[in-house]
């Protein structure tokens, strides 16, 4: 009884992602479903469509920098709040906290505003810095659970064999914390690639990105080519699943 | 800005590594200067502008906020938010907890298949699964065309009402809940369970005096996560709700898209962000703010 419910649920939760793979090798000129028709006509448009292709590249490289700027904020910030007592420590942990308790809209107007001043709406760096402080929460909670579960007995071992703090720090103490942070960076670069609402305010026509790019043509137009790009990233985001259940048995948790 | 990012790594290679006692003088401040200062710029800055314009655009007055709460309109969207996230936490703690149950309480290939579709939907975007509803819902969907199919005639208006709204954001939100769930609910240890058992208690009995109980944290934690990213829900209500029934994101979105009216779109910002503290800071009380997302 109680399995069956769980199923039902999952199959609510799944199929409405698995129905938009056969709607990409749609001939189908709308949204239509079962499609009348299948040919990869609608692959060949968005392989050769500047119009999409620029935000699919756009996406790529904010997430990619934005995740840069996030590890780079939130490594050292993450050191010095675990293994360090100083006053504020809870401010602290409020302000590194504070983009995940700010609903995006508000944080969107935030930005759309403040960075007209700056002339940073419809550029990448603009975005860049948005997505990257968006992310600090989720790289934080991360990062600081990896260097909590540490054992700091290594590094004690590895000085009173002789080493400096750098050579500790690198032979050491990086290596066996880097699989958390590539956690903390994947994270970081999946919240930027996944994020709308900021991107719809501030990307403006230039640094579009990809999940703008797919908000406009829904309400502007209903360009099927939205099928296709939506099919290669439920299909990107199957594999990774799938991989890392299959392979690390690593359940996910939420960020 | 570009020489707080630069100016990082230095500081989280070097320093990092001497481990310190506690209070050792500047080394922390080294390391929490850089997220500070780009917090502080970058986003309680924005959002202080924010709260600057809904005071002072066009002039300075509390004019904005006297509009939306005498107005009947914008009183009436708010409670439709409340009332829409309230819905939507409800429904997913009704359909997520047998899900986290069996994904919790199993561990073989059919608990591995739930999870994984939980995680694919987890990871898929907002944006995606808003379309794949507008798809399902529209009048060349599956629904219509069963409908068609079983002769009922013209299918009845589905996308761009309130329900198609709900149903999507539900959707969306529904993987929250399950994780939230099933993190707590994989600490619960089976031997509790067997000890009820053994002491003569039936499976329901034992469920209500034992596991339930033990769960409820991971309820609080589902259904506080879900309903404050409800509140602020942006593109599924846009795209697949009605201006009816507008949500309080969808009025900022109308203000500033349609009229530019920065002023009062600020101030419904703002009551939103104190909406959505007032749920948290109620959460942290009782709570504490760090076992939400941890």
């Amino acid at each position: 009884m109680v399995m069956a419910l769980a199923i039902l649920v999952a199959i609510f939760l799944i199929s409405p992602i698995l129905i938009i793979i056969p709607m990409s090798f749609s001939t189908a000129i709308s949204f239509q479903f079962p499609p009348p028709g299948y040919s990869l006509g609608y692959y060949q448009a968005y392989f050769t469509s500047y119009d999409w292709l620029q935000p699919t590249v756009n996406s790529f490289v904010i997430a990619i920098l934005s995740m840069a700027v996030t590890m780079v904020l939130v490594v050292p910030a993450s050191f010095g709040y675990v293994r360090h007592r100083f006053r504020g420590k809870s401010f602290f942990n409020l302000l590194m906290m504070s983009p995940l308790i700010v609903p995006h809209v508000v944080a969107a107007l935030a930005y759309y505003g403040y960075f007209s001043m700056a002339r940073l709406n419809g550029t990448l760096p603009g975005v860049i810095l948005a997505h990257g402080v968006l992310a600090v929460p989720i790289a934080f909670l991360v990062v600081c659970a990896t260097i909590k579960g540490f054992d700091r007995n290594l590094e004690r071992a590895a000085m009173s064999a002789g080493a400096g703090p750098l050579r500790t720090f690198f032979y050491v103490t990086l290596p066996v914390l880097r699989p958390g942070m590539m956690v903390g960076a994947l994270f970081s670069f999946l919240a930027s690639f996944n994020e709308a609402v900021v991107a719809i305010f501030i990307s403006g026509r230039d640094a579009a990105t990809l999940p703008k790019k797919m908000y406009e043509s829904i309400r502007l137009e209903s360009d099927p080519i939205i099928a296709v790009v939506s099919s290669l990233l439920i299909g990107a985001v199957l594999i990774g699943v799938v991989t890392s259940v299959v392979f690390r048995r690593k359940p996910k948790n939420v960020p | 800005m570009a020489g707080v990012v630069t100016a990082a790594p230095a500081t989280a290679t070097g320093p990092a590594a001497v481990p310190q006692g506690p209070g050792a003088g500047a080394v922390p401040w080294l390391l929490l200067m850089p997220a500070t200062a780009a917090l502080v710029l970058l986003f309680v800055l924005p959002i202080g502008y924010v709260l600057l314009l809904s005071f002072t655009d066009p002039q300075v007055s509390l004019a904005h906020y006297q509009r939306i709460f005498a107005v009947p309109l914008y009183t009436r969207i708010l409670f439709n938010t409340f009332a829409t996230s309230l819905t939507v936490t409800v429904i997913c703690l009704l359909l997520a907890y047998p899900l986290a149950y069996v994904i919790s309480r199993r561990n073989d290939w059919i608990s591995l298949t739930l999870l994984i579709c939980v995680a694919v939907c987890f990871w898929t975007g907002f944006i995606v699964r808003t379309y794949a509803w507008l798809v399902i819902l529209g009048n060349k969907g599956p629904v219509a065309a069963v409908w068609q199919g079983l002769g009922f005639g013209a299918p009845p208006q589905l996308l761009f009402t309130s329900f198609a709204s709900t149903l999507g954001m539900t959707h969306i939100l529904l993987p929250y809940m399950v994780l939230a769930l099933y993190s707590v609910m994989k600490k619960i240890d089976p031997n509790l369970l067997r000890a009820a058992a053994s002491l003569g208690a039936r499976p329901n009995a034992a469920f209500r005096a034992v596991f339930l109980p033990l769960s409820l944290p991971g309820v609080v934690n589902g259904s506080i996560l879900v309903f404050t990213i409800c509140l602020g829900f942006f593109v599924t209500p846009i795209l697949l709700g009605t201006p009816k029934d507008m949500m309080i994101s969808q009025l900022v979105n109308q203000q500033i898209e349609e009229l530019l009216a920065w002023g009062f779109a600020s101030a419904i910002a703002v009551v939103l962000l104190v909406a959505t503290s007032i749920v948290l800071a109620i959460y942290n009380r009782f709570v504490g703010l760090d076992r939400l997302w941890g």
